[in-house]
């Protein structure tokens, strides 16, 4: 085989405005639904395997200098459903990508690994006795030197993390620097717009090209709509091409006679769903996970800027551990447009008088360990995220609320405000249980968001309780696999990006 | 029968809505089956002297009573007085709104329609009129009431705001008073670094190594 060629940036990408025949049919040895974490990671290992690989992604492809680093903008173009996909509550926003690259490209580069006791209730619970820390390490090490995955240096944190690490240190918790997934961080803040001058390791400028340097083939525009299958098994997909305007400009069909399916963990379960494959166990779409998270922000008396510098930076794993609470905390960024989200101080002049003093705010992310309790649906026309926090993950979360307002007291904090649609404002350690104990579980209290939806096609050695064998395979239907955050059988506590590139690093290598 | 009981009945029509349901779905669905089942009385409802005045032409994705509704919300929202904040009467908060709800699907759509037309009218019977009309402290009352209601109101509270707020702190003359600093890559020269390397042999392209 001639010597890989690949493009110094950007990508060769067919879109919709491309086509010129109303029905396209095409083959290849395998077909990747979704050009994401999971499905870029997995279309390169096997084109370079030697396989003919197309990828097949819904959204469009928007190359790195096109990028705006406004955020508002950004939900419109590069997330899913324009950056408005909900529970059908509305209380959970549940962002993804949904563009070339997947949510990859508006991520946070943080990068965990996944916790060794997370793998272990995977081996004793779902009979995954392979998925040991010995067997995926040489994986996460060869995915993070790809992606130049690093501690945090020192100028990488920024104000707002090194005063949450003044904090912690006085607490004595214990606190590191975050690994990032990123060549000569820009320092721009704007990591959740995409990375314009292509320092983000995402999959725009990491494994894409070089899948296509294998000569795999990338369609933009393209959603699929149905997995086939002859005589039990794979053996390829529909799709639709739809022009930016909405307009379908073709349908569009791939024989291949093997599928990865990598559309995350929403719309994998419901292109099963649509397609009624791979569901004895009925649990499709079931088991939805999500790392429910809130953005906990604090006045401080001095400036802090925290859409300066890198958009995280430390975090705290004191609590990590289920035994020690279930939760971590990360320093987070943010810009103005997410600051209105943050906090309800009151209506009028109160609020407007928190926006004035947005530079003096700093923020913590909390992360918790939820329970699988979500299902994803699909009924003929729409997809419904069903996700209501459990009533045994709201202490989690209030623990999680409680460490966030100690440590921003303890960093130096005036006012905590608590992310809930009420006013809770917390200013010194004695109102603490007061605005947290009187938290409600209750839709609409809480103003949540998810960065990683997971579990809703999950691996387990079980057919009729798990949708997906350990090496990606779907159990029912020969040829089909999943290679994307739904195979997760548990939240993982930890973002969840290594743990995707690791499986489907693994899951594509088997499957030659 | 007057506007206030015509509201009170709308009202129980509505609960009766929500208790068939269970209690069962809170959010946008469920504002806006109730609100449907509602529609037709909300036509009887008080009328504001804003409906006399139509919606300028360029808000042609939105009804007169949204627009009334979102100018106002804009005004109870984004008060500057005493602030160096920019006027949100300078801002196109309102386009910008329309600009957003063009994303939604048309049933999400037509949902959150339903839904803010039952905020506004709704005030007819806890004050008397709809919120368009109320003074502004009495508004800005109303909405902090409204975030440690019930369900259905948190969720309505919630959407004006969050709908109110990004429209205005969106635009790019809202952020020198607060020294956001919006896009930086190209004003500060950082340079693309491009695709990064292949794992292993790697040959770029001759004609392709510029970046
Ligand atoms: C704002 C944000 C911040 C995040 N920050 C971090 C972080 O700092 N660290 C971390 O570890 N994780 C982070 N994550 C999560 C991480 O990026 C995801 O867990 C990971 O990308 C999931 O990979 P995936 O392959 O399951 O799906 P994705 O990467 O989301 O890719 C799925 C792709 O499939 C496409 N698709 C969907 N349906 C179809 C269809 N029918 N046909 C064709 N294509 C389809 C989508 O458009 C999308 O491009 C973040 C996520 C977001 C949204």
């Amino acid at each position: 085989m001639s010597s890989p060629i690949m493009k110094a940036s950007g990508l060769e990408v067919h879109q919709a405005t491309d086509v010129t025949d109303s029905q396209i049919t095409l083959e290849a040895d395998v077909v990747v639904v979704g050009s994401g974490a999971g499905g870029a990671v997995a279309a390169y290992e096997l084109a370079r395997q030697g396989k003919r690989v197309i990828i097949l992604e819904a959204g469009p492809y928007v190359p790195s200098k096109a990028f705006t680093e406004d955020f508002t903008d950004s939900l419109q173009t590069l997330y899913q459903d324009h950056g408005g996909q909900a529970n059908s509550s509305g209380d959970l926003l549940v962002l993804q990508g949904a563009c070339v690259g997947g949510s990859t490209v508006v991520n946070g580069c943080v990068c965990f690994r996944t916790p060794d006791f997370i793998l272990q209730d995977w081996q004793r619970d779902f009979g995954l006795s392979e998925l040991t820390e010995a067997e995926l390490g040489p994986y996460f090490d060869e995915v993070e030197r790809n992606l130049s995955v690093h501690d945090n240096g020192e100028h990488e944190i920024a104000r707002h993390g090194q005063v949450i690490r003044e904090g912690a240190r006085k607490l004595g918790w214990s606190t590191k620097p975050l690994r990032r997934n990123i060549r000569q961080c820009g320092l721009t803040g704007h990591c959740l717009s995409g990375c314009k001058t292509e320092r983000k390791q995402s999959m725009l400028v990491t494994y894409l090209p070089w899948a296509q340097a294998y000569g795999a083939e990338i369609y933009a525009d393209t959603r699929v709509e149905k997995v086939l299958t002859e005589g039990g098994r794979a053996s390829g997909v529909e799709a639709v091409v739809t022009g930016q305007d909405g307009i379908v400009v073709a349908s569009l069909t791939v024989r291949a006679p093997r599928v990865v399916l990598a559309a995350g963990a929403v719309q994998t379960p419901v292109l099963l769903l649509k397609s009624g494959l791979a569901n004895r166990s009925g649990q499709v779409g079931k088991n939805f996970a999500c790392h429910p998270s809130l953005l906990v922000a604090a006045r401080y008396p001095q400036p802090i800027y925290p859409w300066r510098g890198a958009l995280l930076g430390v975090h705290i794993d004191e609590f990590m551990h289920p035994d020690k609470g279930g939760f971590i905390l990360e320093d987070g960024g943010f810009g103005i447009v997410e600051m209105t989200m943050l906090a309800e101080p009151g209506t009028g002049e109160p609020f407007m008088e928190y926006m004035a003093n947005a530079r003096d705010l700093a923020g913590l992310v909390t992360l918790i360990h939820d329970h699988n309790v979500g299902t994803i649906s699909w009924d003929g026309e729409r997809k419904q995220i069903d996700y209501q926090l459990s009533e045994a993950d709201f202490p989690s979360m209030k623990r999680a609320i409680k460490a966030a307002a100690r440590l921003h007291l303890a960093s130096g904090a005036t006012e905590v405000y608590v992310p809930a649609s009420d006013r809770r404002i917390i200013r010194s350690e004695d109102d603490i249980d007061d605005q947290v104990d009187s938290l409600e579980n209750a839709p609409q209290h809480l103003r949540m968001v998810s960065y990683h939806p997971q579990g809703t096609c999950r691996m387990g050695a079980d057919p009729l309780q798990s949708v997906v064998k350990a090496n990606g395979e779907t159990h029912d239907v020969a040829g089909l696999y999943v290679a994307d955050a739904s195979l997760l059988p548990t939240s993982i506590i930890v973002n969840p990006q290594i743990t995707v590139y690791a499986l489907a690093t693994r899951i594509a290598r088997q499957m030659a | 029968m007057n506007s206030q009981s015509q509201a009170r009945q709308i009202q129980r029509v509505w609960q009766q809505g929500l208790a068939r349901r269970q209690f069962l779905k809170w959010g946008l669905g469920s504002v806006a089956t109730v609100a449907a089942v509602a529609a037709g009385g909300f036509a009887l409802l008080r009328r504001s002297p804003r409906d006399a005045v139509s919606r300028p032409g360029w808000a042609a994705d939105l009804s007169d009573d949204e627009f009334h509704l979102f100018d106002r919300a804009r005004e109870v929202l984004l008060p500057v007085a005493g602030t160096a904040l920019v006027d949100s009467a300078a801002i196109p908060v309102v386009q910008n709104i329309q600009r957003t709800l063009n994303y939604l699907d048309p049933v999400t759509r037509k949902e959150l329609g339903a839904g803010l037309g039952l905020l506004d009218n709704i005030a007819v019977f806890t004050h008397g009129c709809r919120f368009v009309d109320l003074e502004l402290p009495e508004a800005r009352q109303m909405l902090d009431r409204w975030g440690e209601g019930g369900v259905l109101q948190r969720t309505l509270a919630t959407v004006l705001k969050q709908l109110v707020y990004s429209a205005y702190w969106q635009d790019p003359q809202t952020w020198q008073p607060v020294e956001f600093d919006g896009p930086v890559s190209d004003k500060w020269g950082l340079s693309y670094l491009g695709n990064a390397p292949l794992p292993g042999p790697l040959e770029v392209s001759a004609q392709e190594t510029t970046v």
